[in-house]
């Protein structure tokens, strides 16, 4: 293997990389507010993608259309937490999962009927011809995913560690009922963090849409964003970006190395072997004992 | 008491086929004097719900068309669709109600080829024909059955001499690159592009590469690609895949001409991939797609939209002017089969079929009493100012699926 | 205790006469339905009693229909043989989730769980000359002893075993195993404190739940008669979740009552063609909302007036 190949892979491997941790960030969200492990938040992340091609369509320019995006996908995050979360909140923590797994249901089933399985690509300001490094060549569209992740979670470690609703959410998380007893309103909370998950999935599928393009099937990623939440650490915010780079880097390496299989196996390999000898990953907190 | 049921049963049903009109014997399962009842199946939930619902919405188009126009030897159509999801067990539901309970004449199969190959026994044991407008699976037709025809699509050693013929041939090749999805379709053609390769050319592909379903990076193949440095590359996958590996492809620096599957061959593959869809070619399984400015085209196209106004984009697909097409061919057969129309009948009005076909928009389908498949024909095309035109391209090779049917 | 005897025979009734009176169609439903039974109960000791989660069941099943239907075909084995020996295979690979299982719990076991499951999937998929691969395998139709297990035969047979299936889940709910289970979940430490080893509990739960499934995997293989990969991948486990989250958790009878309804819901939704799918999900999440601890959970209160006696549905 040339030196210009490896590079490149590597290079390919963390623009790759940037993709999983995005989501991975979506998902490191509602867990650290809530611990709860939300199947639909792949749907939320194809949900914002098509709220964005909606906007689009309507000729929204494209810094106008961001924010809307972001605002009707935390709408609809209220909206779900008011309606089927808030309900079921005292059942076992199963029925809470497969209504959410019913919910991703739904609004796949939704987006499908109405756009089929046409895969569009967003235009987006910045997405252009391939950038030169030498004789290296790699897409803006994958730098700007990196920058905005990188931001975007010292925005979020600010708010939970600065902010009152964000310290609230890291009470909530941990011990709801304690929460309640020092007087945090834990309904509101647990619609803010479910509209917090909501806009952070939008963004996602706003930053993925140019580059892969957006189907029904978007929300697919969400396991590789597990594993590379669980690389990271769940609530580890900085882990979750970590996890993604990792896990983009291992894959392109082992596809170029030992082909398209092994390529799909390395993942489930890493999640395994990670989860049976350090289950909290490389900045997660202990997970409790059995 | 169970046995004074069946008595009952039994005595109705006597009466009821003693009073079936014109019925030297027993009257066909689903035939009435004023209507036949066709049985339709396929995807329309899950991915695979743009192949069915196209199928559906074709094949219903053409049954008002057939209806208004008098039936079928005064025999409206009726047609009843049933969901198989996209998987094997729901299909052979679906196939189940449709011949058990909603007692179909014939199964119009417009499904994919695992959905169809998990009802293969069943509709066997049956007997009642099952016209396979799209699956490409060859169990179809191979072991050959009595009730089983194939229509649209080709069977998949066919894609293999065609796509060979015409890479090497058309295109001038002899160092051939393939990238193809871990997945049953494109899995297949590029097997039987490696294979038709190599017994008809005695060429082995300079690389082989596969990806994952829902890759969304490339640069590993496209790299190893590059270093066998071949002349053409042979992408097989979906459109979602294609466009991203074709933008990838060149932003490394690999040039080369790309040839596509039959997946690729539509409209939803340029809107997807854009400026580098430029030069690319392949084969269609349709000689003309729907957006084509062809004048018999644009007036089927305009009927569509009449009938079906507010669909998604990239409605009508292929499949849609595939089913049309189809669901005309088996109309020509039960016309043929004429006023006495039995199971017996269709298949042979079937085996005498000759080059039929609805309009400049199908292919011609021919069957005979040894060979029940339809189509050996596949349009190749090349994309054109953001167009796919058609290659004026014809194959010289006769097909050797042909040769086991002697 | 009347009445709950009374439902019983009339249920036993129409499920013996359905490969009479019904249609090919029916009866085919009757006997998917009777596979999910059989794998719902497994999932539902290891879940619903143990407290275990697991996204890979579906995969349990497809190991369960593999080796079954590999044995049939390729081996020539009769099914007699080839389906117990699903069973063996399924209930070894299950046994070793169990060690995971020692270890961790809640998300991580889950995904570990996930991880088996895509594992299992690509390992199908990748050993192609063995399994078929994506394009699936084609069964011949079973025999049992010669005899070739067909129609009205091959529904008794699914009944028989589907019975046996219930009354072993029953068995195991109500043994002092089905105690260990519940103590399990409830507490580990407290399990330990009355001398209930957590690890081999977890183990035995794991491998119990694998049998099931195994055995629902090789009763699929004879009435479906064709398998690929993407028959047991995780939307499938999530629905066999669906299954007992909505039957009942932690209940036999809730198993089945999840089973029954939730087998024959995608049927009777066909009429609404390309919104099935969003009225399903809607009706899912409506039992949940209404009925969080199950349809066992809506009705326990009726069948202790009835049961008098009887102070908890198993």
């Amino acid at each position: 293997m040339t030196w210009r190949i490896a590079s490149q892979l590597a290079l390919s491997g963390l623009s790759v990389g940037s993709i999983y941790a995005i989501v991975a960030l979506s998902l490191a969200i509602p867990f650290k507010a809530s611990r709860v492990l939300n199947f639909a938040q792949g749907e939320l992340v194809t949900l914002g993608a098509y709220i964005a091609l909606v906007l689009t369509s309507y000729g929204l320019p494209y810094a106008v259309m961001v924010p809307a995006t972001l605002l009707i996908a935390a709408a609809s995050g209220l909206l779900i937490e008011r309606l089927v979360v808030r309900p079921i909140i005292g059942a076992p923590e199963f029925t809470l999962v497969i209504a959410t797994f019913a919910l991703g249901l739904i609004i796949r089933a939704l987006i499908r009927i109405h756009w089929q399985d046409n895969v569009f690509f967003l235009p987006a300001p910045y997405a252009g011809p391939a950038l030169a490094v030498g004789p290296l060549r790699v897409n803006p569209s994958y730098l700007v995913i990196i920058a905005s992740t990188g931001i975007l979670t010292a925005l979020l470690v600010l708010f939970f560690q600065r902010t009152k609703l964000g310290k609230a959410m890291r009470a909530v998380s941990f011990d709801p009922t304690a929460a309640r007893m020092m007087g945090i309103r834990v309904n509101t909370v647990f619609g803010s963090a479910w509209a917090l998950s909501a806009a952070i999935g939008a963004l996602a599928g706003l930053l993925l849409a140019p580059v892969i393009g957006i189907n029904p099937e978007l929300g697919h990623l969400i396991i590789k964003a597990l594993i590379a939440a669980v690389i990271g650490g769940f609530g580890s915010l900085g882990g979750a970006i970590f996890g993604g780079l990792l896990l983009g880097v291992l894959e392109t390496y082992t596809g170029a190395l030992f082909g398209a299989a092994l390529k799909e196996i390395i993942p489930f390999a890493i999640l395994i072997a990670i989860l049976l000898v350090r289950p909290q990953g490389l900045w997660g907190a202990t997970p409790a004992r059995v | 008491m169970l046995g004074a049921n069946k008595l009952f049963l039994a005595v109705a049903t006597g009466l009821v086929l003693a009073a079936a009109p014109g019925a030297a014997h027993a009257a066909e399962q689903g035939v009435t004097a004023d209507s036949i009842a066709i049985g339709a199946f396929g995807p329309i939930t899950g991915p695979a719900a743009y192949i069915g619902l196209a199928g559906r919405d074709g094949a219903a188009m053409a049954i008002k068309e057939i209806n208004a126009a008098g039936g079928i030897n005064g025999r409206k159509l009726n047609m009843t669709f049933e969901d198989d999801g996209h998987s094997p067990a729901r299909a052979l539901a679906a196939v189940k109600k449709l011949v058990d309970d909603d007692k179909v004449f014939v199964l119009f199969n417009v499904a994919g080829s695992n959905g169809t190959i998990g009802t293969i026994d069943y509709v066997k044991e049956k007997g009642i024909v099952m016209y396979v407008s799209f699956a490409s699976a060859p169990g179809v037709t191979w072991p050959f059955a009595k009730n089983l025809f194939r229509g649209g699509t080709t069977e998949v050693p066919r894609y293999g001499e065609l796509y060979a013929e015409y890479i090497v041939d058309g295109m001038k090749a002899k160092r051939i690159g393939i990238l193809s999805g871990r997945e049953e379709y494109p899995k297949n053609e590029g097997d039987a592009l490696t294979r038709h390769l190599q017994s008809w050319y005695g060429i082995a592909p300079v690389k082989r590469a596969e990806f994952n379903i829902g890759d969304k990076d490339f640069t590993p193949q496209i790299l190893g690609l590059q270093e066998a440095n071949p002349q053409v590359i042979a992408f097989f996958g979906n459109p979602a895949e294609a466009a991203i590996a074709l933008r990838q492809a060149r932003e490394l620096g690999l040039n080369k001409p790309f040839f596509v599957g039959t997946t690729m061959v539509d409209q939803g593959f340029l809107n997807a991939a854009g400026p580098v869809a430029e030069g690319v070619s392949g084969f269609a399984l349709i000689p003309l797609l729907p957006d084509s400015s062809d004048p018999a085209m644009k007036a089927w196209h305009a009927k569509w939209s009449a009938d079906y106004p507010n669909l998604p984009p990239n409605r009508p697909n292929i499949f849609d002017v595939l089913a049309y097409s189809d669901m005309y061919v088996l109309a020509e057969a039960m016309r043929h089969a004429g006023n006495d129309l039995t199971t017996a009948s269709l298949i042979n009005a079937l085996e005498n079929l000759h080059d039929y076909r609805v309009g400049p928009i199908a292919t011609p389908r021919t069957f005979t009493k040894i060979n029940h498949i339809g189509n050996l024909r596949l349009q190749p095309m090349q994309v054109k100012h953001g167009e796919w035109v058609q290659v004026p391209w014809e194959s010289k090779r006769p097909s050797d699926i042909l040769q086991r049917y002697h | 205790m009347r009445a709950h005897r009374i439902i019983i025979v009339i249920v036993a009734a129409f499920a013996v006469a359905v490969p009479i009176l019904g249609s090919s169609y029916q009866i085919y439903l009757v006997e998917l339905i009777l596979i999910n039974i059989v794998a719902a109960i497994g999932l539902n000791l290891l879940t619903g009693n143990c407290g275990q989660i697991s996204l890979c069941h579906a995969s349990l099943m497809a190991i369960g229909a593999y080796t079954t239907a590999l044995l049939t075909t390729r081996f020539a084995i009769t099914y007699a043989l080839a389906l117990p020996a699903g069973v063996f295979v399924t209930t070894l690979l299950g046994a070793s989730l169990g060690y995971p299982a020692r270890r961790l719990s809640g998300l991580y076991l889950a995904l570990v769980t996930l991880g088996f499951l895509e594992v299992v999937s690509i390992a199908i998929e990748e050993f192609s000359d063995l399994t078929g691969g994506v394009r699936g395998l084609k069964l011949e139709k079973p025999e049992l002893a010669g005899f070739p297990l067909h129609t009205a035969g091959l529904y008794y047979f699914v009944l028989a075993v589907a019975i046996i299936a219930i009354r072993a889940g029953l068995g195991l709910r109500h043994s002092r195993y089905g105690r260990a289970f519940d103590a399990v979940r409830q507490s580990v430490i407290v399990a330990q404190a009355l001398a209930i080893p957590p690890g081999r509990t977890k183990l035995l739960a794991f491998s119990i739940a694998a049998a099931f499934a195994g055995l629902a995997g090789g009763l699929f293989t004879a009435v479906v008669g064709f398998i690929d990969p993407t028959e047991f991948d995780i939307s499938a486990s999530l629905r066999q979740i669906t299954f007992i989250a909505v039957g009942g958790l932690g209940s036999v009878w809730g198993s089945v009552i999840g089973s029954v309804i939730l087998t024959l819901l995608p049927e009777a939704l066909r009429g609404a063609d390309e919104y099935s799918d969003v009225l399903y999900g809607a009706i899912l999440l409506a039992a949940l909302v209404l009925a969080p601890t199950g349809i066992v959970g809506l009705f326990a209160p009726v069948f202790r007036r009835l049961g008098g006696g009887k102070a908890q549905l198993s």
